[in-house]
């Protein structure tokens, strides 16, 4: 259900930076672990577009795989090493899985695999707007 | 482009939104947040959103442990009681303890501002952490607030919390309503005041121009934890006047 907060949240986000352009496409990052279920994500971005002025944007998701880094003993890990760990709090939680509403809680639920440690940041843990595609004066047009 | 800033910006548009704060721990920030809260609410539709992601006080307060929050299409939903709503962080870890990287703190402060399912509220009252960190930046990046500065009366409480009257006078050019809790104890009549007397903070007062309001000592207020809104004694009996005096009396 979580999905209709984040697609509401684009859309407003988009309509705020664009103004009165049309946007064509739309492209998100999202961090694997936060397992949001992109059917429901999409359906939900294409009915809330039609009520907005992104009425004939496309969604297009990335799923990105963050890295972490230790700051206590310094170790680089992917999210493979820590999916037993992921795994435990799915199982805890259920549909209410708190990444899933909170990526920027990783850090919380996550030990670094070789010391045990919470002080770990993750490279690529939010949800972010990567790309915009807008239509100007008959032309297409990609901002980053 | 962070999606979340912009939602909880757009959230907070149009409504009363104000921040009760201390640089100091330990004044009874979260009880005073959450009388406020009630007190608000027995008027308008009210919000209080716990920032204080790391205590999670007022799961304590409200008798919210173990819950968590209900997510619909609409976001995080409250728990409510009448017409005050209660966001907080306990209610999407449990009981798990919260342990976070500066950076992820003010995220995560954002991302429960963003979801909240504040729609119907006219106020909506955040109860920040002590100390002067990444939630005030984080307030500040997404509402203009009323800042309501939480002390006692104790020496070491004043001086400290003057770092955070004068970042609001002189910096954010506000004028915060500084609110002295366990300000004294009324003995049968008698004022004592076990912290100390006032001199400190109305020096403070005075070189900033700050109004302040005296809480009362009251013990019985340990009795309501985990059931805050059936407190009816003397320091919801100040916060209905603050209240009043602060936002419903005419100029």
């Amino acid at each position: 259900m979580h999905e209709w907060s984040v697609a509401y949240s684009i859309i407003r986000t988009v309509m705020s930076w664009a103004g009165d352009k049309e946007v064509l496409k739309v492209t998100i990052g999202i961090p694997s672990f936060s397992f949001l279920d992109l059917d429901i994500l999409k359906d939900a971005f294409n009915e809330m577009k039609k009520d907005s002025g992104l009425s004939n944007a496309e969604l297009e998701v990335k799923i990105k795989d963050p890295t972490f880094k230790c700051r206590n003993c310094g170790y680089t890990f992917t999210i493979n090493e820590v999916s037993d760990q992921l795994q435990g709090v799915r199982e805890e939680f259920g549909e209410e899985y708190p990444l899933h509403l909170m990526p920027a809680l990783a850090p919380s639920f996550i030990r670094c695999p070789k010391c045990g440690s919470h002080d770990v940041i993750a490279q690529a843990e939010d949800i972010t707007i990567d790309e915009i595609l807008v239509k100007e004066s008959g032309a297409v047009k990609t901002t980053s | 482009m962070e999606p979340l800033r912009q939602l909880a910006k757009e959230k907070l548009e149009g409504k009363r939104v104000i921040a009760v704060m201390s640089a100091k721990g330990g004044v009874g920030k979260s009880v005073i947040s959450s009388l406020l809260a009630f007190t608000l609410s027995q008027r308008e539709n009210t919000s209080i959103v716990d920032l204080d992601i790391h205590t999670m006080a007022m799961s304590k307060l409200f008798g919210l442990e173990g819950r968590l929050h209900e997510v619909t299409k609409n976001g995080i939903e409250p728990f409510s009681f009448g017409n005050l709503g209660v966001f907080s962080l306990s209610g999407v870890v449990r009981d798990n303890y919260v342990l976070l990287p500066g950076i992820n703190q003010g995220k995560v402060m954002e991302g429960l501002i963003a979801y909240a399912n504040i729609k119907s509220s006219k106020n909506v009252i955040f109860d920040l952490p002590p100390g002067m960190g990444d939630e005030i930046l984080v307030l500040e990046r997404i509402s203009k607030y009323f800042p309501i500065v939480v002390t006692t009366p104790s020496k070491i409480s004043t001086k400290v919390v003057e770092y955070l009257i004068k970042y609001l006078v002189n910096e954010k050019r506000v004028k915060p309503s500084l609110i002295v809790n366990m300000a004294y104890f009324d003995c049968n009549g008698e004022i004592v005041r076990p912290f100390g007397e006032m001199n400190g903070v109305r020096s403070l007062a005075n070189e900033y121009n700050v109004n302040f309001f005296e809480f009362p000592i009251d013990p019985n207020v340990e009795d309501y934890v985990g059931k805050i809104i059936e407190y009816k004694g003397s320091v919801k009996v100040k916060t209905d006047e603050v209240v009043t005096s602060l936002f419903y009396s005419n100029p």
